[in-house]
């Protein structure tokens, strides 16, 4: 196995162009070094990309946020400019312990399309999209939830680099929160993962609802029935055990080391029925301030 | 007195903090060559043919050595029951199959992978109720012929049965048919691993004849007889050297990688040969805490008392014995808590089955006994609509009862004390609900022991009047040797501790020492300490008088000077003492040997008692405060509050680290530590899938230290480092159980089985 250390994105794509598929792209390490060892990764080249400059910015573009693929774990979860996005800061700042978090990135745990990726529920339901760009065919972009196509897989092309995510900031009347579910408070790979994002209406009905859980499925994604169970009506008890029965039966969890497809389909419902009183409870904040 | 009950430093830890203390990882010798070890992939079943020739002659290999190399030398703790590798039988997935030594550890591993392995699989006894069985195959078929340690000499065995005890008293039928109630729980644990920051590892070579082996053992003269039976040679022939140890708790008391190095080193010619596990391969093969199922019933009269129990308990002791088989001696003793209750009948067996050993793990079989007692308990009291504590205090020993085996307990009221203690610190739970999470409250109470067996201390002045202490007593890394022991021999020597060098134990050098295991280090080897010095003292004494003034006759250690009471300022430095006694034939070196003298017993209460009697026992009582989340089902613990009777403290923060680390491994035994066994094979093999609890899963436990000094003890002092794990788990799941409103019976007690008792 070569290793090849690039320093530039001019570097990075060509590095890529010539191995293609043979090569494996190294960040911040945190799944690699754990894959390695397991045999789950046997790539002819690992690329380390990390001292690539200009890729761990956070920055505002025209009203968007980009981050760049780079932004390590615990820059996600302090960066004031990501304020409007409490759920993605939550998951960041819930990955692994702080060591993983410094050194961990928002496109290594992307690209790894784990079925627990932490922040890969607060991107979707905030409808992120993923910037990527090779050495032939230049720039593209597409909707993260487009990007995952199952477990550990995606539809990054070998030659291609991942570059940043895009985020549309959300309207007014609006709060998002992430809840993760784990044996211990820290050190834990998600049993499950769920992510909302909630706006209400001047009569404190729903707007619009967007629910995305991990660990739960083979890969992360939006739970579409029950937004709309939840569009558009008042957030009753029994509106809320309907959006639950509905989200545990749109899930598919299995048993693992971890937990058994029983416990997550038990805890589903009462996490979803724990975010939307959450979330409630902050815009009714945010109004009253 | 200014080294007694003093927070002072330990001697070994800026070294530890900084990264600077030698474990076996970073030692080395010159020309010294790497092995490691294949492991069977199977969990029952019969060697067909193991084929090393390929391995051999890969690149760097100097070694490739399987049971047909090495002959069937047999060693055990209690029962010699075990090789080095497996010969014709696979017992257990990961026992050992063959080793390599190469020059590169990677060349030694590319080697294992190289041998051929082919065994036939048999159908494996994985639980048991399988090895239980009328008609089942035993683990071993030669169990009769296998030889026995003295320790061993009462121990009950029969086929799969490879520890039994039973406890049959008169009157515990008629207690149970004259019953007003009986109360009868069924409670099991699961297996716990011991997670020590360092795993197994050793150095061994041959030089001019003797296996010289270097490893952070708790217990290095057991590593040598283990050794010398493996090896087959003379018990002297083997020396082992102590290493700083990176935590044991209980499963570095046996041979880990030790026999592994010394075969490999035997085989190429005596070179120097390093074996260390990888974290994966020490979870699969250490000697865990044994998995258990225990049943009580207790008969109770109309007034609410305990007229009789039986309590019947099969613990697992996987595929060899180790410690387990001696576990049901220890259940038996608190099989009745510290309560009075009439006659207990109890009936408990080690059981072999095809999974990896188990065997001692801080606390050895006393979290779980004292988990079903005392949530038995709690039961009890429910069911008499008693308060759980009341009930306790009500029904306690009082001193000068008796245990099971005819001990009296002459100091049973410091547990009633600890008991008060926790409850004023920690009174009722207030709100009980608060939005989904719900709070709860649980206590244990009891007594534990402090392991009786021999230590020995030799300590001699040095030139410059520094005291050397030499002992076969290695720190575990509890502080027993560098805060207790260091802290004993200043006081007694009236020096400060910095005058105090302990070196690390050599069974060439130093005296017997029966490990660092049962708290008994601090009480055992302190005490020894002070008999050495009393001999000391005396040759100290003898040659300072001819070096002051006529007339003094009564002398006292002070500040490193032999001073004459009552005749002014009359002193004489250490040194000057050394130089003296140099030159007049006299060796300022004193030793001591001590073990605990047993108290009185009833013999024949028990068969297959392999520990007759209980000595200096200590008193305890936690309580602790959960709050449970009714969304996920995990447990938080609010707050953790400790009673400990310790005799003495020597280092109160010592005794705090102790408890906190305790707590912490109760925690985890009770809620985050699966180790579950599926088909013989664990599902959790990694620091990954095995949850140890985290910094921010604990309580800031709060301690109460009741101190009632020892009668026998080094100024006092009784051992302190198992009981926070002992009642730990008894008290965490009393508070859960509370909280919920519903009663558990198994650990761990899983956010799953949280969730599922509120939901039925």
């Amino acid at each position: 196995m070569d290793f090849i250390r690039t320093t530039s994105m001019e570097h990075t794509l060509s590095v890529l162009e010539a191995y293609g598929s043979a090569a494996t792209l190294l960040a911040g390490g945190t799944d690699v070094f754990a894959q390695l060892p397991r045999g789950e990764l046997t790539p002819g080249v690992l690329v380390h990309i990390m001292p690539v400059p200009g890729l761990s910015s956070v920055v505002l573009e025209g009203g968007a946020i980009s981050i760049g693929a780079l932004a390590s774990h615990r820059r996600i979860a302090v960066d004031g400019a990501l304020g409007g996005f409490g759920s993605l800061r939550q998951a960041a700042a819930q990955i692994g312990g702080w060591q993983t978090q410094a050194v961990g990135t928002i496109g290594g745990n992307v690209c790894n399309a784990s079925p627990a990726a932490d922040l890969l529920p607060p991107l979707l339901i905030h409808d992120a999209r993923v910037a990527l760009v090779s050495a032939s065919r230049g720039e593209r972009s597409l909707p993260v939830s487009d990007f995952v196509k199952g477990r550990h897989a995606t539809a990054r092309e070998a030659d291609e680099l991942v570059t940043s995510f895009l985020l549309e900031p959300p309207g007014t009347h609006t709060a998002d929160i992430y809840l993760k579910v784990g044996r211990r408070s820290a050190m834990e790979v998600a049993i499950l993962g769920l992510a909302l994002r909630l706006t209400l209406d001047d009569r404190g009905r729903v707007a619009q609802a967007r629910v995305a859980t991990c660990a739960a499925s083979p890969c992360p994604m939006r739970i579409t029935a029950v937004e709309e169970i939840l569009q558009g009506e008042e957030l009753s008890a029994d509106l809320i055990a309907e959006a639950g029965q509905s989200l545990r039966s749109s899930l598919s969890p299995i048993d693992d080391v971890r937990g058994s497809a029983a416990y997550r389909l038990a805890v589903a419902p009462r996490l979803l029925a724990r975010a939307i009183e959450q979330t409630k409870v902050q815009i009714m904040l945010a109004n009253s301030g | 007195m200014t080294n007694i009950g003093s927070d002072l430093p330990r001697a070994d830890g800026w070294d530890k903090v900084a990264g600077k203390s030698q474990y076996t990882v970073d030692y080395s010798e010159s020309g010294m060559l790497h092995g490691c070890v294949l492991r069977s992939p199977v969990v029952c079943g019969r060697i067909v043919r193991v084929d090393v020739e390929a391995a051999r002659s890969m690149p760097g290999v100097r070694a490739v050595v399987t049971a047909t190399n090495v002959g069937n030398g047999r060693a055990g703790m209690l029962v010699r029951d075990q090789t080095l590798f497996a010969d014709r039988e696979i017992r257990h997935h990961g026992e050992a199959i063959a080793a390599v030594a190469a020059d590169t550890l990677a060349q030694a591993r590319a080697a294992r992978d190289a041998i051929e392995l082919e065994a036939e699989s048999l159908p494996a006894l994985t639980t048991m109720a399988q090895a239980l069985a009328s008609d089942a195959p035993l683990v071993h078929p030669d169990w009769e012929s296998y030889a026995l340690n003295p320790m061993a000499a009462e121990l009950r065995r029969q086929g799969n049965v490879a520890g039994e005890l039973i406890a049959d008293p008169d009157g515990v039928d008629e207690a149970f048919e004259r019953a007003h109630l009986v109360v009868e729980d069924e409670f099991c644990v699961d297996r716990q691993y011991q997670a020590y920051l360092e795993p197994m590892s050793a150095v061994a070579r041959f030089t001019d004849g003797r296996c010289i082996v270097r490893t952070g053992s708790q217990f290095p003269y057991n590593i040598r007889e283990e050794l010398a039976a493996y090896l087959d040679v003379r018990l002297s022939d083997v020396r082992v050297i102590g290493q700083t140890v990176g935590g044991g708790f209980g499963a570095k008391l046996g041979c880990g990688t030790e026999g592994y190095a010394a075969v490999l080193s035997r085989a190429v010619g005596g070179r120097s040969v390093r074996v260390v596990k990888t974290r994966d391969e020490d979870i699969v093969t250490a000697p865990v805490r044994e998995n258990a199922e225990l049943r009580i019933r207790t008969a109770l009269d109309a007034e609410g008392n305990m007229t009789a129990r039986e309590f019947s308990c099969d613990m697992d002791c996987g595929a060899y014995g180790l410690e387990t088989p001696t576990f049901p001696s220890i259940l038996f003793h608190f099989a009745a808590g510290i309560y009075r209750i009439g006659p207990v009948r109890v009936h408990a067996r080690a059981v072999y089955t095809n999974t990896p050993p188990t065997g001692a793990f801080r606390g050895v079989n006393g979290p779980a006994v004292y988990f079903a007692v005392e949530r038995h308990m709690d039961n009890i009291a429910r069911r008499l609509n008693e308060d759980p504590m009341a009930f306790r205090a009500r029904h306690m020993l009082r001193d000068g009862d008796t245990l099971l085996n005819g001990q009296a307990l002459a100091d049973a009221h410091i547990a009633r004390e600890a008991c008060e203690a926790v409850q004023k610190s920690l009174p009722a739970v207030g709100a009980r609900q608060s939005g989904d999470r719900l709070r709860g409250v649980g206590s244990a109470t009891g007594f534990w022991v402090t392991n009786p067996l021999p230590g020995s201390v030799t300590i001699t002045v040095g030139e410059d009047g520094r005291l050397h202490v030499l002992t076969g007593a290695n720190d575990n890394g509890s502080g027993a040797v560098a805060m207790g022991l260091t802290q004993i021999v200043a006081e007694a020597m009236g020096v400060s501790t910095g005058e105090v060098i302990v070196g690390l134990p050599d069974t060439d050098l130093s005296g017997y020492d029966s490990g660092s295991q049962g708290s008994r280090t601090t009480h055992i080897v302190g005490k020894a300490a002070l008999i050495a010095i009393d001999d000391l003292k005396t040759r100290i004494f003898d040659v300072a008088r001819q070096m002051l003034p006529p007339g003094a006759n009564e002398l006292e250690l002070v500040g490193g000077m032999v001073r004459a009471v009552g005749i002014g300022d009359a002193q004489v430095p250490l040194a000057a003492v050394f130089q003296m006694a140099n030159f007049s034939n006299v060796s300022l070196s004193g030793s001591g040997t001590y073990a605990t003298t047993p108290p009185a017993f009833t013999p024949g209460c028990a068969v297959g008692l392999t520990m007759p009697s209980l000595l200096t026992p200590t008193y305890h009582a936690h309580r602790a405060e959960v709050e449970v989340d009714s969304v996920t089902g995990n447990v938080r613990l609010l707050r953790y509050v400790v009673a400990q009777e310790v005799g003495r403290a020597i280092n109160p923060d010592g005794i705090m680290g102790q408890i906190q680390g305790g707590i912490a491994q109760g925690i985890g035994f009770t809620l985050t530590e699966n180790l579950r066994l599926v088909d013989g094979r664990y599902l959790e093999r990694s620091l990954e899938a095995y949850r140890l609890p985290l910094a921010q899963d604990l309580p800031r436990v709060e301690v109460v230290l009741l101190e009632h000094p020892d009668s026998e003890g080094p100024f006092g002092a009784k051992g302190v480092a198992e009981p926070p794990l002992v009642f730990a788990p008894a008290a965490i799941a009393n508070a859960v159980s509370d909280a919920v409103g519903k009663p558990f019976y198994k650990l761990p007690i899983t956010p799953e089985d949280v969730l599922f008792a509120l939901d039925t």
